[in-house]
C-alpha cells in the first residue's frame, strides 16, 4: 500500500489548533495479527473525528488503545499532554480525562440510572454524595431522561441506555470522548436519539473521536472523516471531500458498498 | 345444585387427570394406596405409637446439652440480646434502604408488612411453638417471650439509627457496635461455660454460623487469589483450594482432632469446638472461593472495560463493579453450600465428640428408661425436623435476597 494519501486542507487537525490526542507510528498486535500498523493522527481540542472502514479494520482496535483497553506494542500515545505508559497511576490520568462509549452500553446492571452515573465522580473524584447526585441529575436532563434515575439499566430501552452511557462519561468532565460504534446495538428507531445526543456534545465543544457507520452522522458533525482498512489508516479528509471525491481505491471501493 | 354440580366438576377432573386409560387408572390406584398408607404409617408414629416423652424428657439437653444448670441464665440473655440485635438491624437496613430510594417508604401497610414475615417465619415460628409445647418448665416460655418483645422494640429502634446522614464516624459507630453485640454476647457466655461445655442444637447452631461468618471473606479472597495477575498469589490460592476440596471433610476433622497433637505443643491446641470451626472455616472457604470464581468469570468483560473506562482502579473495580454481580449470580450455590456446612456440623460429632444435636439423640437412647426400646426413630426424626427447619428457612430466604438483588436484571 502506498503511504496514506491526506487531503492538503485535511492535513492539520482543526479546531483550537493544540493537540488533544496524539498517536504517532501506533502498532497493535494480536498473537501474529497484525491489528495496527503504523497509526498517526493527531487530534485538536474541541475537533471532531469519525473513524468509518470495514469491520476488522483496527478502528476499534485504535481507540481502545488511547485509555488502555488494549495495550499497543510499539509507537506514542499522548493525551492531553500526558505519555500514556505502563505506569498504573499515568493510565488512571488518561482515563479519568477520556469517556468512552460502547457498542453495547455497559452500563452496570445492579446500580441504579443515577448511581451509574455518579459512581465514578464520587469514588474517583471524591465528590460528596450530594453533589454528584445535583450533578448526575443534570447531566440526566441533558440527554433528557431525568424521569428514569431511580430506574435501573435493564428497565430502560436501548437507546436511553445509551444516552445514561453517555451521560455516565460525562460525569467524569472527561476532556475526550472516545465513542466505539455507539449506534450499532441500537434499534433503527432508537439511533436518532442517541445521535443527536453525540451532536449537541460536538456543538458543545468536545473533542471526540467516533467510530461509526452512521455517514450521515460524519457528512454533518465532523471536523475530519479517517477511513482504515486493514489496521491502517488509508486516507484522511475533511467530509465534503471524502464523500464526493475520495482519492483511494479502497476507500471509493468501501463508499460504493455502503452508500 | 351448586354441590352436584361441583361434584360432576370433580369426577370430570378425576377421570381427565387420573382414569384417563386403564394403565393410568392402575398406577392412580397403586399409588393412592402406597401413599395413604404412607400418611397413615406417619400420622400414627407421629400421633400414636411414637415414644415421645424421649424427647420430652430430655429436651434440654438435646436443645443446649450439658450447659451448666448455674449459668443457663446468661444464655437466656444472650438469646434475648440477639432477638434484639436481628430487630435492631431488619429496622436499621430498611431505614438505610427507604433513605437510599431502593425501597418505597410508603405504599406497604403494617398488616401487608407483618403478613410478609408470616410467610417467611412460619415455619420456625412452629417449630420454636412445638418446642415450647414441649418443655416442661415456664423458663422457656419466658424467654422466647422475651426475645419476641426485644425483637420488636429493636425493629422500631433501629430506624432512627439508619434514617440520619451516617458521616464517617457514625457509620463506622453504627457498623463497629452492630459488630460487637453477637461477639460481646459470646465472650459473656465463654468466660462463665468454657467452650467445650456447650452442646446440643446451640452448638450445631453456632458451629455453622461461625464458620459461615468466617468463610465467606475467606472464600472471596482465595477467588481472587486464585485469578490474580500474580503468580506466587496465584499458586498458593490454587494449591490450597485443590488441597483442601481433594479431602473428605471427615478426615479433616480426624486429623483436627487426632493429628494436631503431633505437630504442636499441648498448651497450644485450642480447643475442640474451636478447631470443628477452624476445619470448617477452611474446607468451606475452598469450595466457596470456587463458587465464587464462577460467579467473577460470569461477570462479562464489557463491565470490567466500562468500570476501567470511567477511572476506577483495579480495587474499585472488583469491589464495586465485578464482585457485588458475581455473588449475586451464584447466590443459590453459595447458599447451598452453607445449607450443607450447617448439617455437616453433625460430622464434628462423630469425628470430635462434640456433644451437639446427633450425638446427643444416640446418646439419649442409652439412658436407663429408654434402653433398648428402639427408640431412634423418634430421637433421629426430632433431629432431622430440627436441621429441616433451619435449612429450608435458610433456602427459602436466599430465594428471596435472590428476587431483591435481582431488580431490573431480568
Amino acid at each position: 500500500m502506498t503511504e496514506p494519501e491526506v487531503f492538503a486542507d485535511a492535513t492539520e487537525m482543526r479546531g483550537t489548533g493544540t493537540a488533544m490526542i496524539e498517536l504517532e507510528h501506533v502498532d497493535k498486535l494480536f498473537g501474529d495479527f497484525q491489528a495496527l500498523t503504523d497509526i498517526n493522527l493527531k487530534v485538536a481540542a474541541q475537533e471532531v473525528v469519525v473513524v468509518i472502514g470495514p469491520s476488522g479494520s483496527g478502528k476499534s482496535t485504535m481507540i481502545r488503545c488511547i485509555n488502555r483497553l488494549e495495550e499497543h506494542d510499539a509507537g506514542r500515545i499522548v493525551v492531553d499532554g500526558t505519555v500514556l505508559s505502563n505506569d498504573i497511576r499515568n493510565i488512571q490520568e488518561i482515563r479519568r480525562e477520556t469517556g468512552m462509549v460502547f457498542q453495547s452500553f455497559n452500563l452496570f446492571p445492579h446500580l441504579s440510572v443515577l448511581d451509574n452515573v455518579t459512581l465514578a465522580p464520587r469514588k474517583v473524584r471524591k465528590m460528596p454524595k450530594a453533589k454528584a447526585d445535583e450533578l448526575g441529575m443534570e447531566l440526566l436532563e441533558m440527554v433528557r431522561i431525568p424521569e428514569q434515575a431511580s430506574k435501573y439499566p435493564g428497565q430502560l430501552s436501548g437507546g436511553q441506555q445509551q444516552r445514561v452511557a453517555i451521560a455516565r462519561s460525562l460525569a467524569m468532565k472527561p476532556k475526550v470522548m472516545l465513542f466505539d460504534e455507539p449506534t450499532s446495538a441500537l434499534d433503527p428507531e432508537m439511533i436518532g436519539e442517541v445521535l443527536d445526543t453525540m451532536k449537541e456534545l460536538a456543538r458543545s465543544g468536545m473533542t471526540m473521536i467516533v467510530v461509526t457507520h452512521e455517514m450521515g452522522f460524519a457528512r454533518e458533525v465532523a471536523d475530519r472523516v479517517v477511513f482504515m482498512a486493514d489496521g491502517q489508516i488509508v486516507e484522511v479528509g475533511t467530509p465534503e471531500h471524502f464523500f464526493e471525491n475520495p482519492r483511494e481505491d479502497r476507500t471509493k471501493l468501501f463508499l460504493s458498498q455502503i452508500l | 345444585m351448586n354441590a352436584t354440580a361441583h361434584r360432576s366438576g370433580a369426577l370430570v377432573w378425576a377421570r381427565r387427570n387420573l382414569f384417563r386409560s386403564p394403565l393410568d387408572g392402575a398406577l392412580t390406584i397403586v399409588f393412592g394406596a402406597i401413599s395413604l398408607w404412607l400418611i397413615y404409617k406417619t400420622l400414627s408414629f407421629v400421633f400414636v405409637t411414637g415414644r415421645w416423652d424421649i424427647i420430652r424428657v430430655n429436651l434440654r439437653l438435646l436443645m443446649i446439652g450439658r450447659f451448666p444448670e448455674a449459668h443457663v441464665l446468661r444464655l437466656v440473655i444472650t438469646v434475648i440480646g440477639l432477638a434484639a440485635w436481628g430487630g435492631f438491624l431488619a429496622g436499621f437496613i430498611r431505614a438505610r434502604q427507604v433513605r437510599s430510594g431502593r425501597v418505597p417508604n410508603s405504599g406497604t401497610s403494617l398488616a401487608a408488612r407483618l403478613g410478609d414475615i408470616g410467610m417467611r417465619l412460619w415455619l420456625p415460628a412452629v417449630v420454636v411453638l412445638l418446642l415450647l409445647l414441649l418443655s416442661s418448665t415456664p423458663g422457656p416460655w419466658i424467654t422466647v417471650g422475651l426475645a419476641l418483645i426485644a425483637a420488636i422494640i429493636g425493629r422500631l429502634v433501629g430506624p432512627f439509627a439508619g434514617r440520619p446522614k451516617l458521616g464517617p464516624v457514625g457509620s463506622a459507630v453504627v457498623f463497629v457496635g452492630l459488630g460487637a453485640v453477637p461477639v460481646g454476647l459470646y465472650f459473656y457466655v465463654v468466660t462463665a461455660v468454657g467452650f467445650d461445655d456447650w452442646g446440643g442444637f446451640m452448638l450445631n447452631l453456632f458451629l455453622a454460623a461461625c464458620a459461615i461468618v468466617l468463610c465467606f471473606p475467606l472464600g472471596i479472597l482465595l477467588a481472587l487469589g486464585r485469578r490474580s495477575t500474580l503468580p506466587l498469589v496465584r499458586v498458593v490460592c490454587t494449591t490450597y483450594i485443590e488441597l483442601v476440596r481433594g479431602a473428605p471433610l471427615f478426615v479433616l476433622l480426624l486429623l483436627a482432632n487426632v493429628a494436631l497433637g503431633f505437630f504442636v505443643p499441648d498448651s497450644l491446641v485450642p480447643s475442640t469446638s474451636t478447631r470443628a470451626i477452624i476445619v470448617f472455616t477452611l474446607f468451606t472457604a475452598a469450595y466457596m472461593a470456587e463458587i465464587i470464581r464462577g460467579g467473577l468469570q460470569s461477570v462479562p468483560r464489557g463491565q470490567i472495560e466500562a468500570a476501567k473506562a470511567v477511572g476506577l482502579s483495579p480495587v474499585r473495580q472488583t469491589g464495586y463493579i465485578v464482585l457485588p454481580q458475581a455473588l449475586r449470580n451464584v447466590i443459590p450455590a453459595q447458599i447451598g453450600q452453607l445449607i450443607s456446612l450447617f448439617k455437616d456440623t453433625t460430622l464434628a460429632g462423630i469425628a470430635m465428640g462434640l456433644f451437639e444435636l446427633l450425638n446427643v439423640t444416640t446418646a439419649i437412647t442409652a439412658q436407663e428408661q429408654f434402653r433398648g426400646q428402639g427408640l431412634i426413630g423418634e430421637t433421629i426424626t426430632f433431629a432431622a425436623l430440627m436441621f429441616w427447619t433451619v435449612s429450608f428457612t435458610m433456602s427459602r430466604e436466599s430465594q428471596r435476597l435472590e428476587k431483591r438483588l435481582g431488580v431490573g436484571v431480568r
